[in-house]
């Protein structure tokens, strides 16, 4: 039976309050902590961030939080504008991105937790590993067996717009991570992140591999665990449509069959 | 402890190469589930406050009881359909699992042929 | 063929070694309940509702089919208030389970994905089963 409760060693414990900065605008923090060294359980810690001087994303007041108050806060960040896909993490009870959460759209403490149902690494961190994996057994790159043109493969401007909405993933996992299916099934469901970009290279007009690809996609457990339950779309950082992306491969099989 | 790489586990067994006809007989009972569902519903509103005997005759009707053949076997297949996916979704275990799918199709026969014979049961016979 | 290099699988061994000591991400219990998975779920939970429902249906009818005793003794008890009310949760599951339906079709089609009518789309479905099963039970007590 699936679990819907965390396994023991999992359990998130009450953590420490860190001393609060002097300030006038100040903002609770509460953010999930784990490391490897440490043999304990998770525990949420809480900050406190004034406001007036910090920047104004969520991911800013973490960098400051790290740099001035615990130099051990762990998370991922590259980019800050929202392109990298790095800073991917559960804030205030949804996935998105830390550069591009204002700070200002939170009520009350800031919550923040790693990617839902994953195998943490430390704090922030989660194991991307086996998402990456699934990234892979799609084959995201061009298949063609026309021998290739002496220029690049042509591609009419009208198909071109057909990748419009699709190509922009940056892979930050906030949409697969968000998903229930993906929680309870993740070792065979794809996910919405990996079938949005299967979906990519399947209306790709360039692509000569479009029924192999179907063929892989075709079964019970890699596609068809897609529920539409919709937080992958309500999710997405980018504003991208994943569960439209699902529904339109579902619809490229049935009507390959029927 | 697992030595596998990553790119195994997520490749696994491969594709089954279906869930399309399981997906697409869930929509086809759906739809035939639209008309048969207002159907059951006119239908109670119609008996609703009828004497005993009143009722049975209008189960005798044919074209009732041929709606309610209809009924009991495209939502005992639809029912079916459904609750595999809720098993697949949180039943892991193996022998549970399939118990779960094994019980699941006796129940959804068991539906189906219970329904039909006391609806012809009441049309032919007594 | 622009094919990745396959990767070294050292780091993979490392990374798998402690990978059954890291612990598991809370999930549930921290996501914001949104009101499209809720009613995601409600789609789900009268599902089973009717699954089992189905049973009533067919003793209903396998009483009737048992002949007039039998019969006015199981009516009887459908037609008790506990019955009743039994009854209306099934009308509102079957009309939320058939909303439900009629949604997952248009999504179907690939249309109905604009954010804005994924809300319009949650939030009819939330306010018209209630509102269609008190709809229904007053025809039928009308019309009786």
């Amino acid at each position: 039976m699936v679990e819907f409760t965390l396994p023991k060693k999992s359990r998130v414990k009450k953590g420490k309050s860190w001393p609060s900065p002097e300030g006038k605008r100040l903002k609770e923090f509460k953010i999930y902590r784990w490391s490897p060294d440490d043999y304990k359980n998770p525990q949420v810690d809480t900050y406190s961030v004034d406001l007036d001087k910090c920047g104004p994303m969520v991911l800013d007041a973490i960098i400051k939080i790290k740099n001035e108050q615990d130099p051990t806060l762990t998370f991922r960040r590259s980019c800050r504008e929202g392109i990298c896909g790095s800073c991917a993490m559960n804030i205030d009870g949804t996935n998105t991105l830390a550069c591009t959460k204002a700070i200002d759209e939170i009520k009350g403490a800031v919550k923040i937790y790693p990617l839902p149902h994953m195998p943490v690494v430390k704090d922030l961190v989660p194991d991307l590993t086996h998402f990456y994996a699934q990234h892979r057994s799609i084959e995201p790159w061009l298949k063609t067996e026309t021998p290739e043109p002496e220029r690049e493969w042509l591609q009419s401007p009208e198909d071109r717009e057909l990748l419009d909405g699709l190509y922009e993933c940056v892979l930050c996992a906030c949409c697969s991570t968000s998903c229930p299916s993906y929680w309870w099934n993740g070792d065979r469901y794809l996910g919405p992140a990996i079938l949005q970009q299967a979906y990519r290279w399947l209306i790709d007009s360039r692509d000569e591999a479009t029924g192999e690809r179907l063929d892989n996609l075709e079964d019970p457990f890699r596609l068809y665990r897609c529920h539409t339950i919709l937080n992958c779309t309500k999710a997405c950082p980018k504003d991208l449509n994943p569960a439209r992306s699902i529904a339109q491969v579902k619809k490229m099989l049935v009507e390959r069959q029927v | 402890m697992s030595l596998r790489t990553p790119l195994n586990d997520a490749k696994n067994h491969g594709s089954a190469h279906s869930g399309t006809m399981h997906f697409w007989f869930q929509r086809v009972t759906g739809i035939a589930s639209v008309p048969l569902t207002l159907f059951l519903i006119i239908l109670g509103i119609y008996l609703t406050g009828q004497s005993n005997e009143g009722i049975m005759a209008t189960l005798k009707n044919p074209f009732v009881a041929l709606g309610l053949i209809a009924t009991v076997i495209v939502f005992a297949w639809h029912m079916k359909l459904g609750m595999q996916v809720i098993i697949e979704d949180y039943v892991h275990g193996k022998w549970a699992k399939y118990a779960g799918l094994l019980a699941n199709i006796g129940f959804s026969v068991f539906i189906a042929l219970v329904g039909i014979f006391s609806i012809l049961k009441i049309s032919f016979g007594a | 063929m622009l094919a990745p290099k396959p990767e070294s699988n050292n780091e993979t061994v490392k990374i798998m070694s402690i990978h059954s000591e890291r612990p598991l991400s809370p999930h549930l219990m921290i996501y914001k309940p949104m009101l499209t998975m809720m009613i995601s779920m409600m789609h789900r939970i009268t599902g089973a509702i009717l699954y089992f429902g189905a049973l009533f249906l067919v003793w209903w009818l396998a009483a009737a089919a048992a002949g007039p005793e039998y019969f006015s003794l199981v009516h009887g008890y459908l037609t008790s208030w506990l019955g009743l009310l039994v009854l209306f949760g099934f009308t509102w599951a079957l009309i939320h389970h058939l909303i439900g339906g009629l949604k997952h079709f248009l999504w179907d089609t690939g249309a109905g994905f604009e954010r804005p009518m994924l809300e319009i789309l949650a939030i009819f479905s939330a306010l018209s089963s209630p509102a269609l099963a008190v709809v229904v039970w007053a025809i039928a007590y009308l019309v009786r």
